[in-house]
């Protein structure tokens, strides 16, 4: 068990993701805790097929910190795998999270759908609070 | 002599995501010219394969996932998530897909003989009970899997493409009918497979997870499901036998890194239908494989050793990483098996 406090918050590139960073970085600097960003590769992106722009940890990071965060309470996870399973597997033991956020819709997904909501899976089978960010957050 | 059922294929031109997805219509080209290359000519059997209904689905999806699916391609479908699309035919294709595995193990059940392929799309292992993903929107393999189990039989599923089956192990993860053994690439999509997840407390020890490095050859993946996972699937004694049968563990193929050959396929295959009780109980559920050459030496590689075929198929391979890796999983295999005993109870 890590003595520290962490945030963890998915990230896939989205301007949801993007608020959820935002959202994610105020709240860990409010509670004293570090941030991780998590990053799920899928089967395109693994195999270098995914048709969307590429993941960038630099934007990601840029907006830890214009919340205030500093670099060093920020980690950043590239994660081979479904963003739920990443996400859960880091509220699990050893490694407890204080608290998941996720923007409410990522890329591609659909909001309010059973389909593709990792929102919504997150919610139904984290162990930890769970926050879902609007897209229309924009700090504050 | 051991009759080849061929159910499909099914999904070629209902469900296209376009030439640069490698989820593609032209993945059963290539497999069906490795049935072709068998020059089994009109003795392949091909039953007739008709569209699951939704009462067969449910055995395995949540009802209110099944109507979102189903109303989704009525809209005119899309992604839904960045691997993952449907068009407007791929509820179609998907019920069909289901359908063609129910039509194998039916027609098995009908001669008492015989050994069954089922080349679809969409592909179904990482579908969940309610959820789509990785390509995946009805999980193919657990609707035909859950029909026997539905008449009292036992059924092991052997998972040999190169990714996890997340949806077959969820939804199998707490019943005592169903042996799920999967070797898979760890680290990679979609994240589960771990070793110390063996099922739930109805059903410890009944999922295996044999996870390789990138780099594993023929010889690790074999010694995984002939060593590691024989005395469960014997002790299983399993009615059935169903393979998710992906050929993406091939060392060409785009979206792995496993080295397994051609040959390495035809191997397993024989390993496979050991478990199977007797004749017509064995069938092969076609889930990735995404370079339309391996595809097809691999199909027809493994059809021709299940069906003792003078194939000619590239030699098996050896030496890759993941053996030593095999015998600490399973101690922490079965650590994982003791704790989900201690928390049911004596
Ligand atoms: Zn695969």
């Amino acid at each position: 068990m890590t003595a520290e406090r962490y945030v963890v918050v998915g990230y896939d590139g989205s301007t949801d993701a993007q608020s959820a960073v935002a959202w994610a970085a105020k709240t860990a600097a409010a509670l004293g805790a570090h941030l991780r960003v998590v990053h799920a590769v899928g089967l395109l992106e693994h195999a270098g097929m995914a048709g969307h722009a590429h993941v960038e940890a630099d934007v990601a990071l840029k907006i830890a910190s214009d919340a205030g965060l500093h670099p060093s309470q920020v980690e950043w996870h590239v994660v081979d795998g479904d963003p739920t399973s990443a996400m859960l597997r880091m509220a699990e033991p050893p490694e407890v999270a204080t608290l998941l956020v996720v923007g409410s819709r990522g890329s591609g997904g659909h909001a309010g759908t059973l389909l593709g909501s990792t929102s919504l899976e997150l919610a139904e089978h984290s162990p930890v609070p769970v926050t879902i960010v609007p897209s229309s957050y924009r700090g504050g | 002599m051991t009759t080849l059922v061929v159910a499909g294929p099914t999904g070629i031109a209902e469900h296209d995501g376009g030439s640069y997805h490698p989820e593609q219509q032209s993945r059963l080209f290539a497999v069906m010219d490795g049935v072709r290359a068998l020059g089994l000519e009109d003795e392949v059997v091909y039953p007739a394969v008709v569209e699951a209904s939704v009462d067969e689905l449910s055995r395995v999806h949540a009802p209110a996932y099944l109507a979102e699916l189903e109303a989704f391609c009525a809209r005119g479908g899309g992604d839904i998530d960045p691997d993952t699309y449907a068009r407007p035919d791929s509820w179609t294709a998907a019920r069909r897909a289901a359908g063609a595995g129910l039509a194998a193990l039916a027609e098995l059940e009908r001669r008492n003989e015989g050994i069954a392929f089922v080349p679809v799309r969409p592909p179904g292992h990482h579908a969940t009970a309610d959820r789509a993903m990785g390509f995946c929107l009805v999980n193919n393999v657990a609707v035909a899997a859950a029909s026997r189990t539905a008449v009292g039989e036992r059924v092991l599923i052997v998972d040999w493409d190169v990714h996890h089956g997340n949806g077959t192990q969820a939804i199998f993860w707490d019943d005592p009918d169903v042996l799920y053994v999967s070797t898979h690439q760890h680290p990679l999509f979609p994240g589960t497979g771990r070793p110390d997840e063996v099922g739930g407390p109805g059903a410890p020890g009944l999922t295996v997870n044999l996870p390789l490095p990138a780099g594993a050859t023929g010889d690790v993946v074999r010694a995984a499901i002939d060593e590691v996972a024989r005395q469960t699937i014997e002790e299983f004694a399993p009615d059935w036998v169903l393979v998710s049968c992906g050929f993406d563990a091939h060392q060409a193929d785009p979206l792995g890194e496993l080295e397994l050959s051609s040959g390495d396929f035809a191997e397993l295959a024989r390993v496979v239908s050991e478990f199977a009780p007797g004749p017509g109980r064995l069938a092969l559920f076609l889930e990735g494989g995404y370079n339309p050459v391996s595809l097809e030496s691999s199909v027809e590689a493994t059809l021709g050793a299940l069906l003792e075929l003078p194939v000619r198929s590239p030699e098996p391979t050896y030496g890759g990483p993941g053996l030593s890796q095999l015998r600490t999983d399973r101690t922490e295999r079965l650590r994982a098996v003791d704790r989900v005993h201690m928390e049911v109870g004596p």
